[in-house]
């Protein structure tokens, strides 16, 4: 029986071992994007945010999350795609970056990917755009996953004068 | 290990409250109060930091608080005299002490010389005055760990249970001649005060020596050690509480409230009884005799058979007498002549005395209700609370928003009802908001010490006056009022005081005073930080803002605006003003400490008389009265205390300034104009006339008229930082949860208007 149960285990739950990864992955139209596991707290549906002034345009807004206030980015925006007009099955995904709380608004979220960390590969040079916001870029079943660097997403919201 | 971390963070709290007390003493003492309870309580502080810094092993604490608490010791005896010198010495030595809490506290050492200076002082004094305690004093100082001295007699009597039998039969029968004979001599008051510390006694670094040299003072004192409770060494628990005490006070003048007084420090952590004697015992009969005794003893044992606690005691006292009562008992005692202690005890249940054997049961019971009038709680655990009545109070105004006329006419309970849980709320915040309220003194108490650290390095005479240090304010405000406070005391130390000779040579007193004042004005505290010096130099500043871009080179700013230019952001400590002339250190942190729980800054300067700065800071963090608005589809909300008036767009009188900027007239003012929609980059759909202007007094008397889209109402809310999660937004003073879970903004007034005169004048 305990060989049995070691088997299942085996079988379904996913494998983890110091060098691997587990990922939350998400995406934007057909893009997919993930972060690592340990830093996302709450996924939550769309449910609107109060506007800030003078901020970039993928700053979508502060939300109340049980009595803190958090803001949201746009992840398509932030990627200059423009924004995103979300609706109700649109994903705040709340994670935390340092000791801040942000919310990510994306498309949907899809999946928990386990990748070996030797799998990473450096971004491509070239777009300064995903140079900036990815860590790096992963395989998964023949999609490319790319690792969100949330401190650079998070960074330069606020429109100077 | 945990528990041991607990203590010393217990230790450390009260050692930043000794310390507290140190500097309101000294204050008191500096003032020309000389009273030996202010002494007292000095020499309280100090040995309660003193004892528990040697349980913790900070030696290097517990040496100087030790020199120093001999020093203290030899002021109280009056063998110092406590005169300016010396009391300066000791404010510094409170200085160095808090220093070498701080080092403990933090892990560090200050180094074996640190203090030394004082140390040499004391040691001076102590010797050169104090011929007789020479020896013993410094003895002490010198060879390693403290020990204390005892200078009251202090007689250890063995009492022997096993030793004795019963009570002879036989003494039982002179009881009645020897009782109705008794004298009532009044002669000299006579205490007996039966003392029994708990283990807590010790754990707070109390040390029964002192009470009882306290006790000494106040007459001729006696001390008894009952050692019968100390067990054989197997047993001995080294922290179990074996040793009681019975002392005896001789003094025609103590009352048993200074008595009490002395153990006031260890109410509750003590067994304590105070008893009166009766004066005929005090009358110098030295060797009671047995017959006395007996004949005192028995009247009780049939009146209040077991009952009295100090019968046991009692009894075992003449057993104890009985055998050895001649030399052994007595000959210590030799030097004290009236060693009565079983006569003593046997006397107080004496019938004479029954009135009293009630005051004393009660007495000391209810001392010891009255002495709990306060409790430390975690802060923690009323923040808690602070917050969830914030939740409440606007729970509660969202419900009584919800009613409309029509539930109102339907549900005429439930309008009641309604209205009783506003008020309710109301006095539960307000309730609330006590606890947490304390006096500014508590800041205040700080400044003194960083004023004479100021006047040292600088070679300036300064001092400090504090006028209205029991205001109370929310303990969030005060704890962020401690930055700022430093930083307007520094500047006016550093640069608005002038040196004695300029101020000599300029008419003016040599010592610059400066004022910190507090007071309550209405929803807000005013602090006021006011100095006697130079003022602030305009020119300069003008010059140094020019020259940062921060004012434009053909502008003339008023006055007032450059004395605000002070404050500007960018407008920064090294590349500003020079060190001597210059004003601007470190203003930058004032305002926006002081911005970021909602208050605001506001200096005035006269050339030549000083400058004074106020603070305005609400009286709360957690509650802010608002008025809700709409703009550009989002709410926002404005504090109510910054709102003078509100006038709809259409019948709104507004007119353009030359350089084309929008200005609204309003009783003959012109005032300046934000739109928000605009101001924000938001998008407003709403027509111009159905808009309305909300008239805001900002810092300093300054109007700005702001346009919203819409008037919602009045509420109350609680305030939630921005930066908490994201960062702060030029304008907006943070966030707020309104009653349907959205988030409004909360716009920054004053914030406005600062922006504003600094683009338009760059």
């Amino acid at each position: 029986m305990d060989s049995l149960a070691l088997k299942d285990d085996y079988g379904t739950g996913a494998q983890v071992t110091q060098n691997s990864l587990q990922l939350i992955a998400f995406s934007i139209g057909e893009q997919t994007y993930g972060v690592e596991i340990t830093t996302v707290r709450e996924i939550r549906a769309w449910n609107g945010a109060t506007p800030l002034p003078n901020t970039r345009e993928y700053v979508r807004g502060v939300i109340n999350l049980r009595g803190t206030i958090v803001p949201i980015f746009d992840l398509r925006a932030r990627f200059g795609e423009g924004q995103t007009s979300p609706t109700k099955n649109h994903v705040v995904v709340v994670m935390s970056v340092g000791d801040k709380w942000v919310g990510i608004l994306v498309d949907a979220v899809s999946d928990i990917l386990t990748v070996d960390r030797n799998d990473i590969h450096n971004v491509p040079e070239g777009n300064t755009m995903d140079t900036e916001l990815l860590n790096g870029i992963v395989t998964h079943e023949s999609r490319m996953v790319g690792l969100i660097d949330l401190h650079a997403v998070v960074s330069g919201a606020k429109v100077d004068g | 290990m945990s528990d041991l971390d607990d203590f010393k963070a217990t230790y450390f709290d009260e050692c930043s409250e000794l310390l507290t007390e140190l500097e309101e003493q000294f204050a008191a003492i500096e003032g020309g109060d000389r009273t030996s309870d202010r002494l007292n309580a000095v020499f309280r502080a100090i040995h309660s930091i003193k004892g528990g810094g040697g349980a913790f092993g900070f030696s290097e604490l517990v040496a100087f608080a030790h020199a120093y608490e001999t020093l203290l010791d030899h002021v109280r005896d009056g063998r110092i005299e406590l005169n300016e010198p010396v009391t300066a010495l000791c404010i510094r030595a409170n200085d160095i002490v808090a220093d070498f809490v701080n080092a403990a506290k933090s892990g560090t050492s200050l180094g074996a010389g640190y203090g030394a200076d004082e140390r040499h002082q004391f040691d001076a004094l102590t010797s050169g005055n104090a011929p007789a305690a020479n020896s013993t004093a410094d003895g002490d100082d010198e060879s390693g760990p403290p020990v204390d001295e005892f200078d009251i007699d202090f007689v250890p009597v063995m009492v022997n249970l096993e030793a004795v039998g019963p009570v002879p039969p036989a003494e039982e029968t002179a009881m009645d001649d020897n009782f109705a004979a008794a004298p009532l001599v009044a002669d000299k008051a006579q205490w007996e005060i039966r003392f029994a510390p708990h283990s807590e006694l010790y754990a707070r670094a109390n040390d029964p020596l002192l009470l009882f040299r306290e006790l000494a003072n106040l007459g001729e004192l006696t001390v008894v050690a009952r050692l019968n409770e100390i067990p054989p060494l197997a047993d001995f628990e080294p922290f179990g509480i074996y040793c009681t005490w019975d002392l005896t006070l001789v003094s025609p003048t103590a009352t048993a409230a200074q008595i009490a007084e002395v153990f006031e420090f260890v109410e509750g952590n003590c067994d304590l009884s105070i008893v009166p004697l009766a004066p005929r015992l005090a009358a110098g009969r030295a060797e009671p005799s047995l017959a006395d005794l007996a004949a005192i003893v028995t009247p009780d044992a049939a009146e209040a058979p077991a009952e009295t606690i100090s019968f046991a005691d009692l009894a075992d006292a003449v057993k104890k007498d009985m055998p050895k009562r001649a030399p052994p008992a007595a000959a210590p005692a030799a030097p004290v002549a009236k060693l009565l202690k079983p006569a003593e005890i046997a006397t107080d249940p004496a019938p004479s005395m029954a009135a009293e054997e009630d005051d004393r049961r009660t007495g000391p019971e209810d001392r010891r209700g009255a002495g709990v009038q306060s409790i430390r709680v975690d802060l923690d655990k009323v923040d808690r609370v602070v917050n969830m009545v914030g939740e409440l109070v606007i729970t509660q105004s969202m419900l009584t928003q919800q009613m409309d006329d029509t539930l109102r006419a339907r549900y005429q309970e439930l309008v009641r009802g309604l209205e009783v849980l506003a008020q309710t709320t109301r006095g539960l915040q307000d309730a609330v908001m006590a606890i947490r309220a304390q006096p500014v003194k508590s800041v205040f108490s700080r400044m003194p010490r960083l004023v004479r650290e100021l006047a040292q390095k600088t070679g300036k005479k300064i001092k400090l006056e504090t006028i209205g240090e029991a205001t109370e304010i929310d303990k969030t405000v005060i704890e962020q009022l401690s930055d700022p406070l430093t930083h307007m005391i520094r500047n006016s130390a550093d640069h608005g005081i002038e040196s004695p000779e300029k101020r000599k040579s300029l008419g003016k007193p040599e010592i610059g005073t400066i004022r910190l004042s507090a007071e309550q004005a209405g929803g807000n505290i005013l602090i006021a930080v006011e100095d006697d010096g130079g003022g602030i130099n305009r020119e300069r500043v003008l010059e140094v803002a020019r020259n940062k871009g921060i004012v434009a080179v053909d502008t003339t700013p008023t006055d007032e605006q450059i004395d605000q230019l002070i404050f500007a952001p960018g407008f920064s400590t090294a590349e500003t003003v020079s060190d001597i002339s210059g004003r601007g250190v470190g203003m930058d942190v004032v305002l926006s400490n002081i911005k970021k729980i909602g208050g605001s800054v506001h200096v005035k300067s006269r050339t030549g008389q000083g400058t004074r700065m106020t603070l305005r800071l609400p009286l709360t963090l957690a509650v802010l009265d608002v008025m809700l608005v709409k703009v550009g589809g989002s709410p926002y909300v404005i504090p109510l205390s910054s709102i003078v008036e509100t006038i709809q767009c259409s019948r709104a009188d507004f007119g353009r300034a030359p350089s084309g900027a929008k200005v609204l007239r309003v009783r003959g003012e012109y005032v300046q104009v934000v739109d928000l929609a605009t101001r924000f980059q938001m998008l407003s759909d709403a027509d111009l006339g159905n808009r309305f202007v909300v008239l805001c007094e900002a810092e300093g008397g300054v109007k700005i008229a702001l346009i919203v889209d819409d008037i919602i109402g009045q509420q109350q809310v609680v305030i939630k930082s921005l930066e908490e999660n994201f960062e702060s937004i030029d304008g907006i003073a943070g966030g707020t949860i309104l009653g349907d879970g959205n988030v409004a903004l909360i716009v920054d007034v004053q914030g406005l208007k600062a922006t504003k005169l600094h683009k338009n004048a760059a």
